[in-house]
């Protein structure tokens, strides 16, 4: 295989050659990383030829970290050192009583003032579940750079019902692998893109997504290239790995092994046969196998410890699984209004739909025969690396168009624990919404607000997100202030905060973190840490990454002025192609912070020019539609670009992360 | 924001909602935040804002109470419950029946009658909701006219809860039945 073309020489050397954006799907059990490959989407594969590779991090005495199949190899032995299905912790809190039934692990518990964050302590090291998933992310990268010679921006994919606390985690982890995270992407999107793309459907249609330790339905309308999410549900902690579980119970009462009595590395090695047993089903009727623990479990003919598990006892053990994601969908197709016998397709997606129980099941309960003809363990990666090639500017299909939703609805709590709603789910992304409030109490100088994230009435019930205070409010009389929180989700799905007092102006933002996730200095020092290792040269890194990043503000400035000049002021153009100039010498230069300032320069210098060109746009999408409803007019039209210049005393965005 | 400016719909509460998804549609083509992935951070910006905007008309102008809502406030009126006008005692006291008659549905588990009960406040939001179509058919309607047409919001809050309550049942006892039937099955 060492067969190397001499234009592949040539792009080795080619200083112009184009960083390539990728697509990840970090999976529960399995990942992969694909990119658009002659237009066409392709996953990468391994030395072996392999292209899942096992979200599995071993930690060695030496300090060593291995990723993928070494590291399953060790996972019996070192069972603690040994990290499976990390993304099931990923946002959790480490005092978080369900976090605990997940796995052999030795956790550690969080130091008070420290991130409440589940810890693993392997063996002389306390890690992360974000630096896990970092390990995982770093090896993709590699791969996808053995491959490509340079990795551009990534779209990580994520279950789309992962809460606030979940998703920031995947873009830390993606940041502390050193990727420049273009954009998390729900996975059943990602999945109907590679199919809608490539079979040029349209209609509605229901994407089952059963991976390793997720469960998601998302019920999708695909119209002229764009893709709206109707609705998405499920359970961010059901998949294969329970159907391992149950089938390692089942191991344990027919070898008459008590599983509770199991060391933690007897239980690994039951549920690897477990899982083994359960590829084994997809095809075979019954399998047999040996007992784990040799011959005195069980009664064997020989003596031995033949035992054997049946197709059909294996539908029974997973049938309660199934019927657990059965209330999601119908929540689902409620949510978006719809029928199941409505749907034009089932899209099957994550390596458990493979199981032959998961497909009758889902024929039976959406009347279809559901769709599989792309491989549903790399279908998402597929279409990540779609998304990933769209958003780097080079996909040839322009009018494709991803509207994804809130999973789960976003508020804040008010008076008596109740939770008020601000954001309901299935709010199409990026979305903003606004609510008022007043005090309660004389001369209360400060707002506690907790941010919540779940469907229940009381906050003490949901998912809570982050607790701040807008202090520095004059005493007034209870009911006079007024505090205007304002809620705003990016395409990514992540949430920030903004509140003010009115009559004050007092005001502060915050992007959604604390509760569960590390603060942005934890992550730069993790990222520093890692440099220690003798990894990487951080510094020459941040002067590249900051070089791509002008380059690209640049050319597209230069664009945005050709498209649109007659939407330029007097004297503008000028101050704008002077911070260009700026911005371009010192690109030329070696200085990343003295980029950055440029960077900001131009920013601003755009800023009025790029609110009138957004203008545009909304005016010219309202006309083209208004042709065709007559009752439409040009005025309408007109007046739109009023309300839209006038809209907007949202409050500023927080810094991106 | 006025939700009926964003999205360049007249002000009326009878919208075509199918035309209207349409626009948001072609809306969010020109300006959700993938589509400036390689712009500057102000075009960026600028798109974010403009995209939650138009999404947040579009979820506010597809919802009756909503639109509803947005009508008056364009008239300069301010709206929700602390604002509005108390409602009129023969309205609660009929609210008040048909409440205790759906808690004794439920409790007798009489599906039918909780159905029944149901329709008929469906049938009564109907009535409100062309109300608010005939008010707001013509233009800005007259002071005393929106006087008139206020108390419907109240009302219009209260049959979505009742019918809210009503699914909540109904999906209550389709569950169970559900769940019965497995139980038989396996």
């Amino acid at each position: 295989m060492s067969q190397v073309p001499s234009s592949g020489l040539l792009e080795i050397f080619d200083p112009k050659a184009p960083p390539k954006a990728i697509g990840i799907d970090l999976g529960t059990t399995n990942s992969l990383v694909a990119y658009v490959k002659n237009e066409r989407p392709t996953t990468v594969k391994d030395c072996d030829q392999a292209a899942l590779l096992p979200s599995v991090v071993h930690y060695g005495d030496a300090g060593e970290v291995v990723v993928g199949r070494n590291a399953q190899l060790r996972a019996a032995e070192h069972p603690r050192e040994t990290i499976v299905s990390v993304k099931r912790f990923m946002g959790r809190g480490g005092d978080d009583p369900e976090t605990r039934r997940l796995g052999p692990y030795a956790f550690v518990a969080p130091e008070a003032g420290t991130a409440n964050v589940v810890r693993f302590a392997v063996g002389r090291k306390v890690v992360t579940p974000v630096e896990v998933s970092a390990e995982i992310l770093r090896s993709l990268r590699r791969l996808a750079e053995d491959e490509l010679r340079s990795v551009g921006g990534a779209v990580i994919t994520v279950p789309a019902y992962f809460d606030d606390a979940q998703r920031q985690a995947t873009k830390d982890a993606g940041r502390l692998a050193g990727l420049e995270v273009l954009r998390l992407l729900n996975e059943p999107t990602a999945a109907a893109l590679a199919y809608g793309l490539e079979k040029k459907q349209n209609g509605k249609f229901a994407v089952y997504d059963l991976g390793g330790g997720t469960f998601d339905i998302t019920i999708l309308v695909l119209d002229d290239g764009v893709f709206q999410v109707r609705s998405t549900g499920g359970d961010s902690a059901l998949g294969g790995d329970d159907m391992d579980r149950a089938l390692a119970e089942e191991i344990f009462r027919l070898t008459g092994r008590d599983a509770g009595g199991a060391t933690p590395g007897e239980v690994r090695v039951v549920l690897d046969l477990a899982r083994r047993i359960k590829h084994g089903l997809t095809d075979a009727m019954v399998v047999d196998f040996e007992s784990p623990f040799g011959a005195g479990g069980s009664r064997g003919a020989d003596g031995g410890a033949s035992l054997s598990i049946t197709r059909a006892r294996f539908d029974e053990l997973v049938e309660p699984l199934l019927a657990r994601t059965g209330a999601a969908c119908r929540r689902a197709l409620k949510d978006a209004g719809m029928k199941a016998d409505e749907l034009d397709g089932v899209i099957l997606v994550g390596g458990s739909t493979r199981v032959p129980a998961v497909r009758s099941w889902v024929a039976k309960t959406f009347g279809n025969e559901p769709l599989g003809d792309i491989d549903p363990e790399e279908v998402v990666a597929l279409g990540a690396a779609i998304q990933a090639n769209l958003l780097a500017g080079e996909g040839t299909a322009d009018d494709v168009l991803l509207l994804d939703v809130i999973p789960l609805s976003l508020g804040i709590e008010v008076g008596g624990g109740i939770v008020d709603r601000i954001l309901p789910r299935n709010t199409t992304t990026p979305a903003a919404a606004r609510a008022a409030y007043t005090t309660q109490e004389d001369k209360q100088t400060g707002f506690e607000i907790h941010v919540v994230q779940g469907e229940r009435e009381l906050a003490a019930d949901c998912r809570s997100l982050a607790r701040f205070t807008l202090k520095g409010i004059p005493p007034m009389a209870a009911g006079m202030a007024r505090l205007e929180v304002t809620f705003r989700v990016d395409a990514d799905g992540l949430l920030s905060v903004h509140a003010r007092e009115e009559r004050t102006g007092v005001e502060q933002t915050v992007s959604v973190k604390p509760s569960y996730g590390l603060d942005d200095d934890t992550v730069e020092q993790m990222l520093l840490d890692a440099i220690d290792h003798g990894e990487e040269d951080l510094a020459a890194r941040k002067l590249a990454e900051v070089r791509v990043e002008a380059s690209r503000v640049a050319a597209s400035t230069k664009k945005s002025l050709a498209a649109d000049p007659d939407l330029l002021e007097p004297g503008e153009a000028s101050r704008i192609e002077a911070a260009i100039a700026d911005l371009e010498k010192a690109i030329g230069g070696a200085d990343a912070r003295r980029i950055e300032l440029k960077i900001e320069d131009l920013d601003a210098a755009t800023k009025t020019f790029a609110g009138r060109r957004m203008n545009r746009a909304i005016a010219q999408a309202i006309e083209g539609q208004a042709l065709d409803t007559v009752e439409r007019s040009v005025e309408h039209a007109k007046g739109i670009e009023a309300a839209h210049a006038e809209s907007g005393p949202l409050p500023p965005a927080p810094p991106s992360g | 924001m006025d939700p009926f400016a964003t999205l360049g719909a007249p002000r009326r509460f009878d919208l075509d909602l199918s035309a209207l998804e349409k626009t948001h549609r072609e809306l969010s083509r020109a300006l959700h935040p993938d589509k400036f992935a390689q712009a500057g951070a102000s075009e960026r910006r600028a798109a974010l804002e403009k995209a939650a905007n138009v999404n947040e008309a579009w979820r506010a102008l597809r919802d009756p109470i909503r639109r509803a809502e947005a009508l008056f406030q364009a008239e300069g009126l301010a709206v929700g419950e602390t604002h509005e006008p108390k409602a009129s005692p023969a309205f609660l006291m009929a609210v008040m029946e048909e409440r205790e008659a759906l808690s004794e549905a439920r409790a007798a588990r009489d599906l039918a009658k909780v159905k029944t009960l149901g329709a008929g406040i469906a049938s009564r939001a109907k009535t409100a909701e062309s109300r608010l179509t005939a008010g707001f058919a013509g233009g800005s309607p007259s002071k005393d006219e929106l006087a008139t047409l206020l108390p419907l919001l109240g009302e219009l809050r209260f049959y979505r809860r009742f019918l809210d309550e009503v699914e909540a049942i109904e999906e209550e006892a389709e569950e169970a039945a559900l769940a019965r039937a497995n139980e038989v099955s396996s």
